[in-house]
């Protein structure tokens, strides 16, 4: 016999270091082929970093995200951006690349200002192509602009940016502090099945909504809140690293058990994308916001399925079974006195 | 420990039987001679230098490995190499054929399948073996053929999502134009496939463990088989004696000030006159061969004193406790402090006071990529380290200082991460193979095994919480009380961070007058706890979470009402006496509710004979997992 | 890690017994799914064999017959063969229920049933189902040149964790068991997820309706996970047999099943699951059979 329940969690999440100054900086240059060069601590770390970055460069600059060149993240080559963690990278290199594209776009933008004797506000570039507002002949392709600059006037269009955000650290007795200045607010619901034979929890649904401020790649972001979600679904129901004594007992994946393909739910996601006020882009972040609320939706959802709380994770089955003939008990009290097991 | 066959002896050390293998790799005949234990992988990987399959794990359990042999996929991590004598073998590196990607490659990169892409090769394999064997599967067959291959990324949407779609290109369902990149949206707010896609699923980006330099050495670390022991002494002779064996290290062999942490520096690259956690790092050996290398780490003696550890952070904390570091009384490593307004005046004001305890477990990261890293000596006298560190300025400071060098003359090169998660962020290694490049003047490469990863590396805090909330008979919070003690583990990693983030958040996003918190991370003789996604308020926010439902429970009121009563607004003050202007989490609770539905009433409510809820089973969600559906429709797997 | 001073890909059943009798010592090898993951830190750790022979090529332990009630399989049948052969989906279509449950694609193309046998982890997938089967284990030997044949039904081969009464220089040859065709069938299954996981519970049950389509003319229920050995419910089987099947009655003889859990670890969860297994099977197998009852307690019918 199976038992279904919803669950509703809500959560909050600071972006980039906690009450620690932050900084991201760049180099830019636009270079022949009208692609540009960017060079800052760029982190990839599967989250989309670089692929975002491209897509705030290319809008800058006015050409597509497949002209932009990201140099290493090498100590040696590029000026820091710092660490890649803590929800920090769109946010801190993300803003610190507009603010390096809008000052290379500056000196661009004067400069073929003076070339076309028009005033540099007039001049738009986008989709590989520069041009003055409405004149029909004084345009070309970011190709060439480029090319001409460099060649017949010496010029090489290079830009820098930095970014910073300004946290306070935390007052040692009572905590005053402004940690940081944005924040990411979320909800989620989840709901699950629970096998009242096994007490096997499956997650057949979880619907989110986090405010991530404007977003630069919606896929990506997804991506982070699916992944987040499923990463969540593991620690509520499956994942703990154990010890005895000091020695490992869960040494591999054999003991430690991670969702698969069949553990995860069908996941709905609602972006609220009002701007941050405070950046340059009005981007915010996602990566460690999404996983918040979705250990305490599931166990909600539990005992509101089957009235058993658990109150220690992982909800593994035996847990849950045990909450389960608990309640029996009480309800119908049994002549036989066992002891439960508790969780290993 | 090796059990050796009396004939061993007369092998040389590291040495083992080669075996002839004749096969057709990728539609190319090769014949090589390796060593007589190497599986699949090894051959493929090592031997063959294709590195685009994987070893996530060498034990058959996360499907990074999966390729064909004679037409049938296997996890080549578990077959030793004889068994593909004069057999056909395909790897990820050449599905296409070079004829660019096929189908399925384009489909998982036009969905934006990949993240960190480790994975990635494996499944590519998976699903091409699924859509081979069953050409038109539904949702539910294609999870069941990838059920063999872990994703931690992903969450493995996206990746299913591409199986569909090149199942509809393929069976013609679809054209062919639905794999391409709609080149027409504006780029800010374009859902552009991820640049880096093509080389994660061709598996040509290479990340550490897949890169090799000319000359190159390996090596191998021995690590403290107990929690907590003094060093006596350390004996390398045996192993510096054999050819082949360049260099042994240990902490005598740090030049500069030999520790390193992302807000305490308490911990050496190798262990210093104590070990103070099992697998902690104590010897390093850089070889000519990996083989060799672990022999010669077995052939190091270590003298131990082994000491009574404490596993127990509220044991740690306690007077009489071992002392893990001078400098930490009682073990504390951070104690951090919210105090707004007076909460024992607030409880005084609650209708309802709720106590309960609750506890999160020690979390591992699990990244694909187990830990790997190269490390060479420029002709300028540079130190460079190659390696997937999450924060290699951070780093590039922290080796500089050890290895007494000017910072310029360190370099930190950032690989292609497998996944980081705040894992990757402590320089657990990268120490170890700068000093052996140093002393050997070779380059020297570094792989983790998955179990060295699982018991050297940082884990997730766990954290037990009491918690005591008072409210009013409307919902309302009128004190909350959190005090929250955490095994932080041998050593600080990012304790202090941890313990910061757990208590300005924790709370939660309500408007609280009278808030207390204690969080307390400490020292205990176990795996050190570090960053995690999310760090300090995965755990604490659960407990306000799953307390706010207990609550709403004893209030009898719907959860999102009570929340609804309490939540920040515009204006809102923390608790860390911060004023936000803008707060929308009224906002996303409304939004949530909008796209899940939601049916009012306090939880449990049909345990308690009321009626059941009317929000479950609609659509969007999962149909519940039972196996094997497909066996009664008769079809083939 | 696992190595090896020598390793030998046999190719015929004579030079797997020249091998024994030179290295009797020898480790007999077919799937490698087991051995490989143990070699590893945190199990065995490191582990060096002397002598390793290979089975996989010889063909006289690759066969999947039948004949008339009789079914036989040799030791190299995988785990993905149980869903793929034709033969063993019609004779013994618990198997392929079994199969889906153990591991995933890639490790059911690589695992045998025979190494999953000689393996005997008290977890072991298959051996519930094999025993609901009545299947035995044919071994041979060869002393003085002669081979020997000796069969051994599965209940009394295995003799617990790790451990069989397979003889010294004695290989698994393969398995005799009934055909079970148009027999009702239900394989259960629990660990902390729902692929590629360790067993905390498993069982397997098979039915055959009488004539009459009221009661049963043959029961079989294996279990497996809940103590040292995989086991038959013999008595449970027995009281089942020739009664008028109700709800009632499965659900008394399903609560009989808890003493027969004898595990060491999380003893109360396993005695509750299996007694909620054998109850699930039964109802999910007698259905199939042909003959129509419903859960205890519950109002819908399931298969």
């Amino acid at each position: 016999m199976k038992k279904r329940g919803r669950g509703v969690a809500c959560g909050w999440y600071g972006i980039a270091r906690t009450a620690a100054m932050d900084r991201a900086a760049v180099w830019v240059e636009l270079d022949d082929g009208g692609t540009v060069k960017i060079a800052t601590g760029v982190t990839e770390i599967g989250e989309g970093i670089l692929t975002g970055l491209c897509q705030i460069a290319a809008h800058e600059m006015g050409v597509r995200p497949d002209d932009i060149v990201l140099a290493d993240n090498d100590t040696a080559r590029v000026p820091e951006a710092a660490h890649a963690g803590a929800t920090r990278m769109t946010y801190m290199i993300g803003n610190a690349v507009a603010i390096g594209c809008r000052e290379a776009m500056f000196k661009f933008k004067k400069a073929m200002g003076d070339y076309w004797g028009v005033d540099p506000n007039s001049i738009h570039a986008e989709n590989r192509e520069v041009w003055v507002e409405n004149s029909p002949t004084m345009k070309m392709s970011m190709a060439e602009a480029t090319h001409h600059l460099k060649k017949d006037k010496g010029i090489v269009i290079v830009g820098s940016g930095l970014f910073t955000s300004a946290h306070t650290p935390l007052n040692p007795d009572n905590g005053e502090a402004t940690p940081w200045q944005s924040y990411v607010f979320g909800a989620q619901i989840a709901e699950v099945e629970v096998d009242l034979d096994t007490g096997e929890v499956q997650v057949l649904g979880v619907w989110a909504a986090h405010d991530v401020g404007k977003v630069v790649n919606p896929q990506q972001v997804e991506g982070q809140i699916e992944g987040g979600i499923v990463m969540g679904v593991g620690h509520a129901l499956m994942e703990e690293y154990t010890q005895h004594q000091g020695q490992v007992t869960t040494p591999g994946f054999a003991k430690y058990i991670l969702p698969t393909t069949l553990d995860i739910p069908n996941i709905h996601s609602v972006l609220l994308t009002e701007p941050d006020p405070k950046t340059p882009l009005g981007v915010k972040g996602i990566g460690e916001p999404c996983i918040t609320p979705t250990a305490p939706a599931i166990i909600n959802a539990i005992y509101d399925a089957v009235g058993v709380r658990i109150t220690s994770l992982p909800a593994t089955p035996e847990k849950v079974l045990a909450g389960i003939l608990k309640q029996k008990r009480v309800i119908k009290p049994k002549v036989e006195q066992e002891e439960f097991v508790t969780a290993e | 420990m090796s059990k050796l066959h009396s004939s061993m002896s007369d092998k040389k050390i590291g040495e083992h039987p080669l075996v002839e293998i004749t096969a057709t790799v990728n539609g190319r005949m090769v014949s090589r001679s390796v060593p007589n234990h190497y599986r699949l992988i090894d051959f493929v990987r090592e031997e063959l230098h294709l590195t685009g399959n994987k070893e996530g794990c060498g034990a058959g359990e996360c499907g990074t490995c999966s390729m064909f042999v004679d037409g049938v996929l296997v996890k080549s991590c578990l077959m030793p190499v004889q068994k593909i004598m004069n057999a056909t073998v395909e790897t990820v590196d050449d599905l296409d054929r070079d004829a660019g990607r096929t189908v399925l490659q384009q489909a998982f990169h036009k969905c934006g399948s990949s993240q960190c892409g480790y994975c990635i090769p494996g499944m590519v394999m998976a699903a091409t073996s699924l859509l081979r064997k069953m050409p038109n599967p539904d949702r539910e067959q294609i999870k069941e053929g990838l059920g063999g291959n872990i994703c931690r990324c992903t969450g493995y949407q996206k990746i299913i999502d591409a199986v569909e779609l090149a199942r509809d290109v393929i069976n013609k369902k679809i054209p062919d134009s639905s794999l391409e990149e709609n080149l027409l949206e504006p780029v800010m707010g374009a859902r552009t496939p991820r640049l880096d896609a093509p080389g994660k699923v061709t598996g040509s980006v290479k990340y550490a463990a897949d890169m090799v330099l000319p000359n190159m050495l390996h090596m191998s670390v021995l690590r403290s088989p107990h929690a907590y022991a003094k060093i006596v002494s350390i004996d390398a002779s045996a192993a510096l004696v054999i050819p082949g064996v360049e260099v042994v290290l240990t902490s005598a062999d740090v030049p500069g000030i030999d520790n390193f942490g992302v807000f305490i520096e308490d911990q050496p690259i190798m262990a210093r006159d104590y070990v103070r956690y099992t697998g902690e790092a104590v010897a390093a050996v850089a070889a000519e061969t990996l083989d060799l290398a672990i022999a010669a780490t077995k052939l190091i003696k270590v003298e131990y004193e082994v000491l009574d550890g404490v596993f127990d952070p509220h044991l740690a904390i306690k007077d009489g406790a071992p002392q893990l570091h001078d400098f930490a009384k009682n073990n504390i490593t951070k104690h951090t402090k919210i105090r707004k307004g007076d909460v024992e005046e607030g409880f005084k004001q609650a209708d309802l006071i709720v106590e309960e305890t609750y506890q999160t477990a020690k979390i591992e990261h699990a990244y694909l990529e187990p830990e790997a890293g190269l490390a060479y000596v420029e002709s300028d006298g540079c130190v460079t380290v190659h390696s997937p560190s999450q924060n290699i300025t951070h780093h590039r400071h922290a080796l500089a200082k050890i290895l007494g060098r000017p910072i310029n003359k360190v370099r930190m090169i950032m690989s292609t991460v497998g996944g980081g998660f705040g894992g990757k962020e402590d320089m657990i290694y990268q120490g170890m193979l700068a000093l052996a490049a140093i002393k050997s003047r070779r380059p020297v490469r570094y792989v983790f095994t998955r179990e060295e990863s699982f018991i050297a590396s940082a884990k997730r805090h766990p954290f037990s919480i009491q918690y005591k909330m008072g409210l009013k008979k409307n919902g309302k919070i009128v004190a909350t009380k959190m005090v929250m003690i955490s095994d932080g583990g041998a050593y600080a990693m990012s304790t202090p961070g941890v313990m910061n983030k757990s208590a300005i958040l924790g709370p939660g996003p309500y408007q609280l007058e009278n808030v207390w918190v204690d969080a307390i991370g400490v020292y205990t003789n176990n795996t050190p706890s570090g960053a995690m996604r999310a760090f300090g308020a995965f755990q604490s926010e659960f407990a306000t979470e799953a307390h706010l439902d207990l609550c709403a429970e004893k209030l009898k009121m719907d959860p999102i009402q009570l929340r609804m009563m309490n939540l920040m607004r515009d204006g809102a003050t923390t608790h860390t006496r911060q004023k936000i202007d803008r707060v929308l989490a009224v906002d996303c609770l409304n939004a949530v509710v909008d796209l899940a539905g939601w049916d009012q009433g306090a939880p449990n409510r049909h345990g308690s004979g009321k009626e059941s809820r009317k929000d479950i089973g609609q659509s969007g969600i999962r149909q519940s997992c039972t196996l094997g559906t497909h066996l009664k429709q008769g079809e083939k797997v | 890690m696992l190595t090896y001073d020598r390793y030998v890909v046999a190719s015929s059943l004579a030079e797997v017994f020249d091998i024994l009798d030179a290295h009797p010592a020898s480790r007999i090898l077919a799937g490698a799914t087991d051995i490989l993951p143990w070699a590893r830190y945190g199990r065995a750790g490191d582990v060096h064999l002397a002598s390793v022979i290979d089975i996989s090529k010889i063909p006289e332990f690759k066969y999947i017959r039948q004949s008339g009630d009789d079914l036989s399989f040799g030791a190299m049948t995988t785990i993905a063969d149980f869903q793929n052969n034709a033969i063993l989906r019609e004779h013994a279509p618990v198997l392929a229920q079994c199969a889906v449950w153990f591991a995933d694609d890639q490790i059911r193309e690589q695992a045998t049933v025979g190494g999953n046998v000689v393996n005997a982890s008290p977890a072991g997938d298959s051996q519930p189902a094999l025993l609901a089967l009545n299947a035995s284990v044919k071994l041979i030997r060869r002393e003085n040149g002669n081979i020997l044949e000796r069969s051994i039904p599965l209940g009394e081969f295995i003799h617990g964790p790790g451990k069989t009464a397979m003889l010294h220089k004695e290989l698994v040859l393969g398995f005799e068991c009934d055909s079970m065709r148009a027999c009702g069938s239900a394989y259960e299954k629990v660990g902390h997820r729902r692929s590629l996981v360790i067993s905390t519970v498993c069982l397997a049950v098979i039915a055959k309706a009488a004539s009459d389509k009221h009661s049963l003319a043959d029961i079989r229920i294996g279990i497996g996970a809940v103590g040292p050995v995989p086991k038959r419910l013999v008595d449970l089987e027995k009281a089942l047999i020739g009664k008028e099947i109700t709800s009632e009655l499965v659900h008394q003889i399903a609560e009989q099943a808890s003493e027969f859990v004898n595990s060491r670890s999380r003893h109360e969860y396993r005695r509750e699951v299996l007694v909620n297994f054998v109850e699930r099977g039964i109802i999910s197998a007698i259905n199939q059979s042909g003959i129509t009852v419903v859960r205890f307690g519950e109002e819908q019918i399931y298969v």
